[in-house]
């Protein structure tokens, strides 16, 4: 997840709240500064129909959780979607058809260890490569379900930290272990949970992919909560001899020359992009299996296009909708208020107020109800989420979704904006309002 | 995480009660209104919706917001539901290869025919002569590069292709019919586009939807439309359709099959057919399942979506039943005065809070009605989805956002709700205050 400084510089909807929330605060500061009596009024006000104000916060909240929820889904898919101006990731996949499989020589001549690499050295470092081949199968061949279902990245431990997303905090000592212990795995927290099993156990996958290639594994750790959940990793060398091993009693498997899933190379910038694809796209090498290339972002956004109407509906159709309600609410709570101050307000024009702080007033009780609940729905919503592991919504392989601490700003903004935007009306007809005919009524 | 989960169960527990008893009340409301007997006259509470109209347009407004959007996402969740249910015919079991869970996963041999099968099966199958109804099918998915993708747009999709070695009888099988041109002969590289991906080529070639005549690139080769499938709420309307052979050679998937798809004579049997496949072990075993069953599983996605759906509407009504809340303890403090009036009339308590309950009713339903109608405007609109069994696979649909009677009942059930929960309180506080302290 990226911190608040990077989304502040890069993402535009963090830009967009943090002007939206700075600039209100910074109104209701200088307003109770200069006028300190109309904001101890405005927060007198809010007080005196506590009820009112109550269940207008509290639908405020619900209203803006639910949007935070919504927003984080549509801005993590975003994030991955969009091109990352460093850490520039490049995948190498089967050219045509899904699932990639690849034969094991393709890795050979994109592996800078390997003395077959094909590439320029100064270009990609050993720490820019990494392979994946995707094993998959079940606790309990008889029974298969949900639950006891496992899927593991094979892969070179040491690959691990340098190149996987959200790796670079995993334990050292982990890697080390899945070197040392050939048959060592990882597990997500929850794959562990649904098993029912716990780091040092034991356990014996029959696969489904690799019909006969059956595993036993040790549990050596835990992978980092998070988008890791329900996922595995395991040690390349155990996978490959056992499909070795399989080759010398049964003959080759249907599956040994396209075990290779995805090559992932890391290069510096668009331009080397460029380049290396145009290479490796061309390569003779490749000529009887083609390989493609494409950044990570671009190929996450294909396998998110049949979800684009769903995004879509959510980002401008669910999101809005929840703001309108919000917007309603607040209007309808303001609007009764001022109604049933009328005479008040009339009274305060006798006093000596101008028909501005008479706005500034309606306008201020509505943007301290609307920022406060909007502040504290997003505080809840980024502390309680994140604290119990991320917002579950099986996307793909997007199994949780963690709250950025950029949605502080969202619940700031959007109790802003829907405040304003509920009470401008009913602020503009308080300022508005007739002494004569409020005291002629009176009277 | 227990305790968080402990909360919220307490929480929904609490809320559940909340509502049981706004719905009795709703009700005991309704019928009070309906029968002959003592009460507050109906026109009191429409006069009182009139006059302060304003507010009763701004919260029903907030319920028809509420209303619409659950009607638009449940047509979603209906239209996905719809086209898997309506991708499986009762009488076919689909085969695959053993362990596999999804044809993208499912590598049968070329070989594969009902002879293979036990002699029960064989016998169960339904035939034309000699001929079984048995069709062998390779599925694969292919990244395709996306023609005339401008500048900032996606540059590639993925195109599910469906190699059939007889495309006749797979129609017949599939219940698929024709709406333009013919079945592919096999002989040239041809194609029969779904309803739904000829909109997505069309799109690419400048018109509305693709014809047969066109040309469409899909992995290294081009291949000429021949005919459009009608268009049909299936899976199969989202498909490609080719010669197995051409399609197997195209992407290495030569004399190997995904899925072997055989019609048996009586629906009935389909279950026992399937049973009897998967348990045969002598010479190869296979993963079979009713063609019905395997497209259930597929509506794993639409489960998903559809609790998430729940959980937005629930957040989004409690939003709606505290502006509706607000509204009426507002209707009730700017009337203390009247309702003393009422109650030295002779009204009694009890009429007094249905009346009230009727109020907030009355704008429930208002803004139900209004939403319905807006939802009901997504009715047949085209959209993009997946379908899953969350066990990996899966497939990419295009589909119809389905409106029905369940879906307009549902959304007027959430209205009557939120009417009746955001009335419950405010008309009990009604229902308590005191005659002369309320005349003071």
């Amino acid at each position: 997840m990226p911190s608040l400084l990077e989304d502040l510089q890069n993402n535009p909807l963090a830009q967009a709240t943090l002007v939206l929330s700075a600039l209100p605060l910074l109104a209701l500061l200088a307003w109770a500064i200069w006028q300190p009596k109309l904001f101890l009024l405005a927060l007198k006000n809010l007080r005196r129909n506590s009820l009112r104000t109550a269940l207008t916060c509290l639908a405020t909240l619900v209203l803006v959780l639910m949007a935070t929820l919504i927003l984080t889904v549509v801005v993590t898919l975003d994030r991955f979607t969009t091109e990352k101006a460093r850490d520039f990731k490049l995948v190498v996949t089967e050219r045509w058809q899904l699932p990639s499989q690849m034969p094991l020589t393709h890795a050979h001549y994109l592996d800078p260890s390997s003395p077959s690499f094909m590439l320029d050295r100064s270009e990609i470092g050993p720490n820019d490569f990494m392979t994946w081949s995707f094993y998959g199968g079940t606790l309990d061949p008889g029974k298969m379900t949900r639950e006891n279902i496992v899927f593991f990245f094979v892969m070179n431990p040491k690959h691990i930290i340098p190149m996987m997303d959200d790796m670079q905090d995993l334990d050292p000592a982990l890697i080390a272990k899945l070197e040392k212990n050939r048959q060592g795995c990882l597990l997500g927290r929850e794959r562990l949970e649904a098993i029912n099993k716990r780091v040092g156990e034991r356990i014996k996958v029959t696969s489904m992919n690799y019909k006969g290639i059956d595993l036993e594994l040790e549990i050596v750790g835990e992978l980092p909560r998070g988008r890791y959940n329900t996922t595995g990793i395991m040690n390349e060398s155990y996978f490959n001899q056992e499909l070795e091993r399989y080759a010398r009693t049964k003959g080759k498997h249907p599956l040994d020359s396209k075990r290779l899933n995805l090559v992932w190379l890391r290069v510096r910038d668009r331009a080397t992009f460029e380049k290396v694809a145009q290479q490796i796209e061309t390569a003779s090498v490749f000529a009887d299996r083609p390989v493609k290339c494409e950044t990570a972002s671009s190929g996450i956004a294909t396998w998110l296009e049949p979800f684009q109407s769903l995004l879509w509906g959510m980002k401008w159709v669910l999101v809005p909708a929840i703001l309108a309600s919000m917007a309603l609410v607040v209007a309808n709570a303001i609007a009764i208020s001022v109604r049933e101050r009328r005479a008040e307000m009339a009274v305060m024009k006798v006093l000596g107020y101008r028909p501005r702080q008479i706005l500034c007033l309606v306008l201020g009780e509505s943007l301290l109800v609307g920022g406060g609940s909007g502040f504290l729905a997003a505080f809840l919503a980024w502390f309680t989420i994140n604290a119990v592991g991320g917002l579950p919504f099986p996307m793909l392989w997007f199994q949780y979704f963690m709250i950025p601490t950029q949605a502080l700003f969202w619940g700031l903004a959007m109790g802003f904006v829907t405040a304003f935007l509920g009470s401008a009306l009913p602020a503009w007809t308080a300022r508005s309002v007739k002494v004569s005919e409020v005291f002629a009524k009176v009277a | 995480m227990q305790i968080i989960i402990f909360l919220l169960m307490a929480l929904g527990f609490v809320l559940g009660i909340v509502v049981l008893v706004a719905l009795a009340f709703s009700l005991a409301a309704l019928a009070h209104a309906l029968l002959p007997v003592a009460k507050v006259p109906f026109r009191y509470t429409l006069r009182n919706l009139q006059v302060r109209w304003k507010t009763t347009l701004v919260t029903a407004v907030a319920f028809t917001v509420v209303v619409g959007l659950l009607t638009f996402m449940l047509a979603f969740v209906n239209g996905m539901n719809q086209l898997t249910e309506g991708s499986g015919q009762p009488g076919n079991v689909v085969i695959l290869s053993d362990g596999a869970t999804d044809e993208a996963f499912s590598n049968l041999p070329g070989g594969i025919s009902v002879p293979m099968f036990p002699k029960d099966v064989q016998t169960m199958v339904r035939r034309d002569g000699d001929k079984f109804w048995a069709v062998k099918e390779v599925y694969v998915i292919v990244n395709q590069e996306i023609a005339n993708a401008g500048e900032g747009q996606r540059k590639r999709r993925f195109v599910q292709m469906r190699g059939i070695d007889d495309p006749e009888l797979a129609a017949r099988i599939h219940a698929i019919e024709l709406a333009e041109g013919k079945w592919f002969s096999g002989r040239r590289h041809e194609v029969v586009l779904g309803d739904g991906v000829a909109r997505t080529f069309g799109k690419d070639l400048g018109k509305d939807h693709a014809q047969p005549g066109d040309r469409i690139k899909i992995g290294p080769r081009d291949w000429e439309v021949v005919g459009i499938m009608k268009p049909s709420a299936s899976a199969f309307g989202s498909e490609v359709w080719a010669q197995d052979t051409q399609v197997g050679k195209s992407f290495g998937r030569d004399n190997s099959y995904s899925s072997y798809v055989v019609r048996v004579k009586d629906p009935k049997l389909a279950a026992d057919a399937a049973a009897l496949i998967k348990k045969e072990r002598s010479s190869q075993a296979f993963a079979a399942m009713t063609e019905l069953e395997y497209y259930a599983k597929l509506a794993q996605t639409s489960q998903q979506f559809l609790y998430a759906i729940i959980l937005v509407a629930i957040v989004m009504a409690v939003g709606g039943i505290l502006g509706v809340m607000n509204t009426m303890f507002a209707a009730i403090s700017n009337r203390t005065k009247d309702i003393g009036v009422l109650r030295i009339l002779g009204y009694s308590r009890w009429q007094i809070l249905m009346s009230f309950l009727l109020e907030s009713l009355l704008i429930g339903l208002l803004g139900g009605l209004l939403g319905c109608a807006l939802g009901y405007l997504t009715d047949g609109i085209s959209t993009s989805s997946v379908v899953s069994s969350g066990q990996g696979g899966g497939k990419s649909v295009v589909l119809n956002l389905v409106v029905d009677t369940t879906i307009l009942a549902a959304g007027m059930g959430v209205a009557w709700i939120m009417g009746a929960v955001g009335g419950l309180f405010p008309s009990l506080s009604a229902m308590r205050l005191k005659p002369l302290e309320s005349l003071r």
